[in-house]
């Protein structure tokens, strides 16, 4: 991988190239970025601002873990909402239940997170393309029916947490808590970002990742254990989904399995993770960003969900037919949005649709 | 790294496997089967059915076997897992070669590479690779998906390379080729010999692969029904006509 020292063209596509692990360096442009998002409560960004900034962060953090099973490993995962309730409800249960304070809750609910998904990944990973995506909603599914009914998820009135930082687990200073979830969002989200980015992008983890996705066999016959490396895609991308959940619990203070177990949840990772680019380390994080402003913008002109989710629909079969790999690929210009044959083979061999 | 020549086939270790009995699921698919691998390209042949995969299988260690041995030069194999069969230098083509689409010709040939640690060994395998096939010196950074069927046979090929086998297990690598590319896909698979390497292949295509063939099985309903040279086989009109469909 070339990379070249130094120099910072103000060339939008080879920001794009850094997503491919080469092109510029662009640390310093990260490094300002990173100073800004750490910066913004005392720039004079108040509660409304810093709530829309803590759903963005969110959102790109559940898209990029969307991405790492989705994207970069090939399978639809239609249940990776299940594994944001099962973090939700964890860390809700620890803290209410048990009276933890949210880090060891937090800790739980990764904790949770991996266990629920290694014993459905176990099976469920064994079928392909369509299949997958059936199993796996329907597990999303039943964990919903199953929180509404359980007494220890609080059924149908849900889980109240405490709602001051008093419950965070260390002493703080006496600061807005908008302020503190706000960080811890960041820190998170940001977190899972890298991740992603080293394991997929710098490792040879992601290589063989994405050799099993290309061609599982050939795979196999290069020594590459293709089962194991598709369980450890799967246990990981959804024990940071879980993680998030947690976050989320702690942010909003209430947890309802018709809120936090919403099969839109999953659809919206999805959404973000196609619409910004499947299986690169950029497409969530634009796609995270524009797809949450749009509902929130959405919220706000129309009021109800009806017509973001007409809006959902548009996008995903304009992305379907032209621009299977999101804006990402467009920016690169891998691309070609006039053939819309080969880009609707594109997704469906992606997906082992064929 | 200069040319290799036939004679050092002679010094390569052999694949021996000796009365294989194998199946799935208590079923039993191989009844006892014996076979090596000869100088040059080793062919196994049968009709639908007959266990050719199977066999192929339980020699790179993807389906156990129930009982028999497996030898490679002076070391047992019989029970070693996949990977430690491409460890040991017996590497595998899947059906119809197959790339990894999305990564570039070098990527591919990096991940043949994997389990190898030092960078000087994994360089000068790379330099090998390109020198049986100079095609891909020009495609290093192009994604595998971009090139032609043959090239992509030239990539899986040197991916196998990669791993440093001298002995390699084919399951049908003309699947899914253009009919006009098959002859040139067993073009390449000459050059493997030409350097030294032991082929083992399965075939449906009998007419082109018997071009090249050095030595001949015929396997049916498990149990092996012929073996010798292609001029042997030739004088078999009936087995010619009866399993291989050549009259």
């Amino acid at each position: 991988m070339s990379k070249r020292e130094g120099s910072l063209p103000p060339r939008l596509e080879s920001i794009v190239y850094t997503a491919d692990g080469d092109g510029y360096d662009w640390r310093l442009a990260w490094g300002i970025v990173a100073v800004l998002l750490v910066a913004i409560p005392w720039l004079g960004a108040g509660t409304f601002e810093l709530r829309i900034l803590i759903g963005v962060l969110m959102w790109i953090g559940l898209a990029q873990s969307w991405n790492m099973i989705g994207g970069y490993a090939g399978y639809l995962d239609f249940g990776h909402g299940a594994y944001f309730g099962i973090g939700a409800f964890v860390t809700g249960i620890a803290m209410v239940s048990l009276s933890l304070p949210f880090l060891p809750a937090l800790v739980l609910a990764g904790i949770f997170g991996a266990v629920f998904a290694y014993a459905i990944g176990v099976p469920t990973l064994r079928l392909k393309g369509a299949y997958f995506a059936i199993a796996t909603w329907a597990f999303a599914e039943a964990m919903r029916q199953l929180a509404l009914l359980l007494d220890i998820t609080g059924g149908t009135s849900g889980l109240t947490l405490p709602s001051t930082m008093a419950a965070f687990g260390i002493p703080l200073p006496d600061l807005p808590r908008v302020i503190y979830l706000y960080y811890i969002m960041l820190v998170l989200s940001v977190g899972v970002v890298v991740l992603t980015y080293v394991l997929f992008e710098h490792h040879e983890f992601g290589y063989k990742v994405k050799a099993v996705r290309d061609n599982e066999d050939a795979a196999e016959s290069l020594g590459i254990d293709a089962t194991r490396i598709k369980r450890q895609v799967y246990v990981l991308s959804c024990t940071t989904a879980a993680v998030l959940g947690g976050a989320y619990a702690f942010y909003i203070t209430f947890v309802h399995p018709q809120e936090v177990l919403d099969s839109m949840i999953t659809a919206q990772m999805v959404i973000m993770a196609l619409v910004g680019g499947l299986g690169t380390i950029l497409g969530p994080i634009i796609g995270g960003a524009l797809i949450f402003l749009l509902d929130r913008l959405s919220a706000l002109y129309f009021g109800s969900d009806t017509m973001y989710i007409s809006l959902m629909g548009l996008l995903i079969m304009l992305v379907v037919l032209f621009a299977p790999d999101g804006i990402v690929g467009l920016l690169t210009g891998e691309t070609d949005a006039s053939d819309i044959r080969s880009n609707l083979n594109s997704l469906l061999e992606k997906f082992k649709f064929q | 790294m200069t040319l290799q020549t036939n004679a050092d086939a002679e010094t390569q270790p052999v694949l021996v496997a000796e009365d294989i009995v194998t199946g799935y699921d208590g079923h039993e698919v191989l009844h006892g089967v014996s076979i090596q691998s000869h100088p040059g390209v080793t062919c196994i042949f049968g009709p639908n059915g007959s266990g050719k995969s199977t066999l192929l299988k339980s020699l790179n260690g993807v389906v156990p076997v129930w009982s028999g041995s497996i030898q490679y030069g002076d070391t047992e194999v019989t029970d070693l897992s996949p990977d430690e069969m491409v460890g040991s230098g017996i590497a595998t083509l899947p059906q119809g070669g197959g790339v990894f689409g999305t990564m570039t010709v070098a990527e591919n040939l990096s991940l043949g590479a994997f389990t190898v640690d030092d960078p000087t060994v994994v360089e000068e395998r790379k330099a090998e690779v390109l020198e049986a096939f100079p095609a891909l010196e020009d495609k290093l950074d192009a994604k595998a998906k971009s090139l032609s069927g043959g090239q992509q046979m030239m990539v899986s090929l040197g991916r196998a390379m990669m791993t440093g086998a001298d002995t390699y297990l084919m399951d049908e690598p003309s699947a899914g080729l253009a009919p006009t590319l098959v002859d040139d896909a067993f073009d390449l698979l000459e050059t493997l010999v030409d350097r030294g390497a032991r082929i083992i292949l399965i075939e449906q295509n009998v007419v082109a692969a018997l071009r090249l063939a050095d030595y001949i099985y015929i396997l049916a309903e498990g149990d092996l029904q012929f073996e010798g040279t292609p001029s042997e086989l030739g004088q078999q009109e009936d087995l010619m006509e009866l399993y291989l469909g050549i009259e």
